[in-house]
């Protein structure tokens, strides 16, 4: 890549040019994310009449606890884990079903789509709007006064109460994140789609392989590596799910807590008027774990990828 | 520079079209027909939300209350005269002030992620992997993580009621260098900073100078997404900010919603301030949304 | 092509707001002279002409009042500050006035008012309060709190701490004009009395004329109160309520205040969560009511409760003390949709209150004078708490006044129906209690109905329903000790 050409004296501009980056993240990330895992190994927090108790060094006490079974044997960090995944994958699923679609209109130059520009503005468009402000429109869309019960009374039926109902609360949480991220997708997917080496169509078509054929045998296969990075990436952003959920239920996260996701959790230790640093710490290093472990899973799908293109761009 | 020349003309891609072949024009007429019926659904579905909101901006709060309509009523001006009414605070002054941290914001972000993309990519010095790698890993980590120690530190330097917590955390984000870095490793040409060297420019202007308008898409596209994103931010700046004079527009929402059950309370209100406040951004990404659709696609070749 | 990701940072920032009152916490906040507080810092960012020299000699020219909506702002400035303000008459039509008696119009001479409002959601206000509480030592004059504003659910932690002051040392004495429990709440341990509260809010039931004519053959408070004078009565209307198609209330919380103000012990005892028989009786209650329809799961400040209060609602009680009127029943009284005058109260099953906003003076306060004034307007100047009444259907806290109006034969609330509510409010006032409170009184009332909706909606058993009551109070409150 022409790396030999560099000169040695110019490394200083190297440190130079990366350093307010680094200056920066240091103060404003790393101190406090430092500060935050030294808490959790600590009995460390407020109370109602302006007290702070600790810190307390106790160990590993906080990350036991996070991992108790409660009274019914059940332990809420990894309901709150499931919770989140699941709501994640509800959305993520259509998410990427419909960017794969609108990706395939979009590079499918036969179909000669005309106001292409138009429809790849608004996709986006969504992602425009507070997730609070979604949030508020679709409460009052599904609210037993609202619109929807309006249509279902219409017609006969009885007004259902979505946010008394599991599945519908999570459903319309999911449907909420698909609509906000899909056109996301859809870009990063066409993008892939137009990466894929031109000459495999070429050949393709050669051998008489129908439209089907193609996308099945051809495009997909080779889009697997950007559709998983796709996935590894939103289930990070998933991961963090927190103001659509919190929105929806006022906190308390859906009936018996089945839309509650690990960031309300943390949100309830840390984001109220009195503060548990020791639990929010461990409760933190745990999120923290589990994103990393996907950031691994992500590291290596990109770095495949990467690999591949230079190899055919390396002239 | 050839190759520059290239990539900002995707459209030639397209002619791989011409390899395809030619199947009964009936399936193409059905593809057609079902790839627009699908698109409108999805613009529908799209707009569908700014619809509403601008249709609930225009209802009276005992309207809005009482139910539901998909026709618009009468009360936008009513409603747009509350909304700029000066209260307790100006939401003309929370728009401006909201602007003014979403463009700082903005600018810091993609020119220092910019500047680090290109400091990793053109020089070689000790660290240099490591630097690369280790902001990718960062760029994983939660930001709930660091929070609480974020604000420590706000109220330590005593930087509340500021704008500097809000804007120079900026300077350091992660996500924006990965995809510049991206973007500059197949549009910047290592030739070119040499030949700039050979006449005589110092490492700064050639920066400054010739590698950024070269990256004029992947700016843009960085540029929206962290003007969107500040200008979202209820609660950064929620936790930095108690004067009203210095409110962002999302406090602001925030307050006029969390009046809703006194007497002040005026749902017609806050659908006006939600839709005041979607109006800037929108326009911004009309403005910027070219070089999104083609700076995404470029970057994401690389990726 | 990390947008994704750079969203979602983005959109997780949200959790730095939940931080947003650990500002207060850094260190160990026991000490009022903490220096990891917020205020200190903000004279950098304002322009303040005023010289700092001149102030330390005498009061400051800057009052600074924290408060979480514009209610009192409003009163604040129409009856002290002496600004324009409109007033509605007996037929809904508004005009512009001015107050010309207003004791600002001297005493806040030089002097500015800088309102620091923040939301309540979220626990916003109080976490930006404690901050500029804790900082105050620190504070430049300018930036100290001089006053601010605390609801009955929560002023126990302000009372019972350092940040607040005796009001005596500025001059503001107790009156006996005063109710009995609006100076219990606002005096500490000790008794010294913190603040004064410019409303009493006993809390009545109020019922839609028509409805109680249609279910009880009357409309009449006396007769109303006969028929539903107990809970068993209560319950018993509810269900003839329900056979001619309406609910007796439209939130299952609605009746909540009526219990937990009437309770035997507190939401804390020792340390350990304590549910006190009270409640327990409010839950069967509500159990049974949402079982059999007699009213809807929603919240006490619901949209589906709020569209009842219309003309085509089909509810026959709210609860509610004189603020709740023009407060929360806006859609009672909006010119299309409302039944205006088609409302009257009664006492009901149990006598209890709901709210009130105290003003509180806070420690360090370099406008004392001004502040004792501004307490004392509220509560001791006749006049001001006459335009209370009159003007903004208020009860205020001075019995004087109250018993002017209340034997007045020509006032009337014509909201209800020409009514005279204060004459029934005076009477409530005298059974307020203000006892078993603890400083968590706000969030524990809030949460325990909304976490025993999964239980009354028969989603899981009371047991589970308990459970995540505790759960939420153990991620909530780290020193509450749970079952």
């Amino acid at each position: 890549m022409g790396k030999k050409h560099k000169s040695i004296s110019y490394a200083k501009w190297g440190y130079i040019f990366i350093l307010p980056f680094f200056l920066v993240y240091f103060v404003c990330t790393l101190i406090p994310l430092f500060s935050t895992f030294l808490y959790s190994f600590f009995d460390y927090y407020t109370t109602q009449s302006f007290q702070t108790v600790g810190p307390n060094f106790v160990g590993f006490d906080n990350y036991i606890a996070l991992f108790t079974p409660d009274s019914t044997g059940a332990i809420d960090l990894l309901n709150y884990t499931g919770n989140t995944l699941l709501m994640w994958v509800m959305g993520a699923v259509p998410q990427v079903l419909f960017a794969l679609i609108l990706a395939l209109i979009f590079t499918g130059i036969r179909l000669r789509i005309k106001g292409q520009a138009f429809f790849k503005t608004v996709i986006y468009m969504p992602n425009l709007i507070m997730a609070s402000a979604f949030s508020m429109l679709f409460f009052t869309l599904f609210s037993p006064v609202g619109p929807v019960n309006q249509i279902i009374e219409m017609f006969g039926g009885e007004a259902f109460r979505f946010f008394s109902d599991i599945w519908a609360t999570r459903s319309i949480i999911a449907f909420i994140n698909f609509l906000m991220w899909f056109g996301n997708t859809t870009i990063l997917l066409m993008a892939g789609i137009m990466g894929i080496d031109q000459s495999l169509f070429e050949a393709s078509s050669i051998d008489g392989a129908t439209s089907a054929q193609t996308f099945f045998k051809i495009t997909l296969p080779l889009l697997v590596p950007i559709i998983v990075y796709v996935l590894v990436t939103a289930l990070i952003g998933g991961l963090q799910m927190y103001d659509v959920p919190q929105i929806m239920t006022n906190g308390k996260g859906g009936v018996d807590g089945t839309a509650k996701t690990l960031v309300m959790q943390l949100n309830n230790y840390i984001g109220g008027v009195t503060k548990n640093y020791g639990k929010a710490g461990a409760l933190s290093a745990y999120i923290f774990i589990i994103t990393g472990a996907m950031s691994i899973l992500v590291f290596k799908i990109t770095g495949n990828n990467s690999g591949k293109k230079s190899k055919k761009g390396g002239k | 520079m050839a190759k520059l020349k290239n990539l900002d003309e995707p459209a030639k891609v397209k002619n791989y079209s011409d390899f395809q072949n030619e199947k009964g024009a009936a399936s193409l007429l059905a593809a057609r027909i079902g790839s627009y019926v699908f698109l409108a659904f999805v613009t529908l579905l799209c707009l569908f939300s700014f619809y509403l909101l601008i249709i609930n901006s225009t209802r009276s709060n005992a309207e809005l209350q009482s139910g539901f309509s998909l026709l618009p009523r009468e009360h936008f001006i009513t409603n747009f005269m509350n909304a700029i009414k000066k209260t307790t605070f100006f939401l003309p002054q929370g728009l401006l002030n909201s602007a003014i941290i979403a463009a700082s914001t903005a600018i810091l972000t993609v020119y220092f992620s910019a500047m680090t993309a290109y400091g990793i990519f053109v020089y070689d010095f000790k660290g240099r992997k490591f630097a690369d790698k280790f902001i990718l890993l960062v760029m994983m980590i939660p930001t709930q993580v660091s929070a609480v120690g974020f604000v420590q530190l706000i109220n330590q330097f005593k930087l509340v009621n500021t704008y500097w917590p809000l804007i120079i955390p900026a300077i350091a984000a992660p996500a924006t260098y990965f995809y510049m870095k991206q973007y500059i490793e197949g549009a910047l040409p290592l030739e070119v900073v040499e030949a700039a060297r050979v006449d005589g420019s110092n490492e700064f202007r050639t920066f400054n100078t010739i590698c950024l308008p070269m990256l004029k898409p992947a700016l843009a596209v960085q540029m929206i997404f962290a003007f969107v994103g500040s200008w979202n931010n209820f609660f950064t700046p929620a936790l930095v900010i108690s004067k009203a004079d210095l409110m962002t527009v999302p406090i602001m929402i925030s307050i006029v919603n969390s009046d809703l059950h006194s007497q002040a309370g005026d749902l017609g209100k806050l659908y006006m301030y939600i839709f005041i406040s979607i109006i800037p951004v929108v326009i911004v990404y009309i403005c910027l949304s070219k070089f999104i659709i083609k700076g995404v696609t470029l970057g994401s070749v690389k990726g | 092509m990390k947008k994704r990701i750079l969203a979602a940072v983005l959109a997780t920032a949200s959790i730095l707001g939940t931080v947003a009152g650990c500002a207060s916490e850094t260190t160990s906040s026991t000490a009022p002279t903490d220096s990891s507080t917020t205020s200190s810092t903000t004279e950098d960012s304002k322009t303040d002409e005023s010289s700092k020299e001149d102030e330390k000699k005498e009061e400051g020219k800057v009052l600074n009042i924290y408060a979480w909506n514009e209610e009192f702002k409003g009163f604040f400035e129409a009856y002290y500050q002496g600004l324009e303000y409109e007033v509605q008459d007996a037929e809904g039509n508004k005009s512009k006035t001015k107050y010309e008696n207003a004791p600002g119009l001297k005493t806040l001479e030089g002097i500015t008012v800088n309102w620091i409002i923040n939301p309540s959601d979220g626990g916003v206000y109080q976490q930006k309060l404690d901050a500029a509480l804790q900082g105050q030592a620190d504070a430049a004059a300018d930036d100290k709190v001089d006053l601010f504003l605390a609801e009955a659910d929560y002023i126990l932690k302000y009372t019972g701490s350092d940040y607040t002051m005796d009001v005596s040392t500025i001059g503001v004495e107790t009156l006996d004009t005063q109710y009995g429990y609006t100076v219990q709440a606002a005096s500490d341990a000790n008794g010294k009395v913190k603040g004064v509260s410019f409303q009493c809010c006993p809390s009545a039931l109020i019922y839609r004329r028509s409805i109680a004519k249609d279910v009880l053959g009357t409309d009449d408070p006396a007769e109303v109160q006969k028929k539903l004078g107990t809970w068993e009565d209560f319950d018993k209307v509810a269900a003839q309520a329900k056979e001619k198609g309406y609910y007796m209330t439209a939130s299952y919380v609605e009746t909540f205040r009526t219990f937990s103000n009437n309770t035997s012990s507190a939401w804390v005892e020792n340390g350990a969560l304590n549910i006190d028989a009270a409640i327990e009786q409010w839950t069967t209650q509500a159990k049974n009511y949402l079982d059999n329809c007699y009213t809807l799961p929603d919240g006490v400040w619901g949209d589906e409760k709020n569209a009842q209060m219309f003309e085509e609602g089909k509810t026959m009680c709210f609860f509610g003390p004189a603020w709740y009127f023009n407060f929360s029943m806006g859609n009672a009284q909006d010119p299309d949709k409302g039944c205006f005058g088609d409302w009257a109260i009664t006492t009901g099953p149990q006598e209890h209150f709901w709210g009130g906003t105290w003003i509180l003076a806070a420690t360090g306060t370099d406008n004392g004078t001004l502040v004792a004034d501004i307490m004392k307007a509220f509560t001791a100047n006749e006049e001001i708490c006459s335009k209370l009444v009159e003007e903004q259907k208020q009860f205020t806290n001075n019995m004087t006044v109250n018993q002017k109006y209340a034997t007045d034969a020509n006032f009337g609330n014509a909201f209800l129906g020409g009514q005279n509510d204060i004459a029934l409010f005076v009477e409530l006032a005298k059974g307020i209690k203000f006892e078993h409170k603890t400083v968590y009184d706000q969030l524990l009332s809030e949460k325990y109905p909304e976490y025993m909706l999964d239980y009354f909606q028969g989603k899981v058993d009371k047991d589970t329903a308990l459970a995540n009551f505790y759960k939420y109070v153990k991620e909530t409150y780290a020193d509450i000790k749970t079952p």
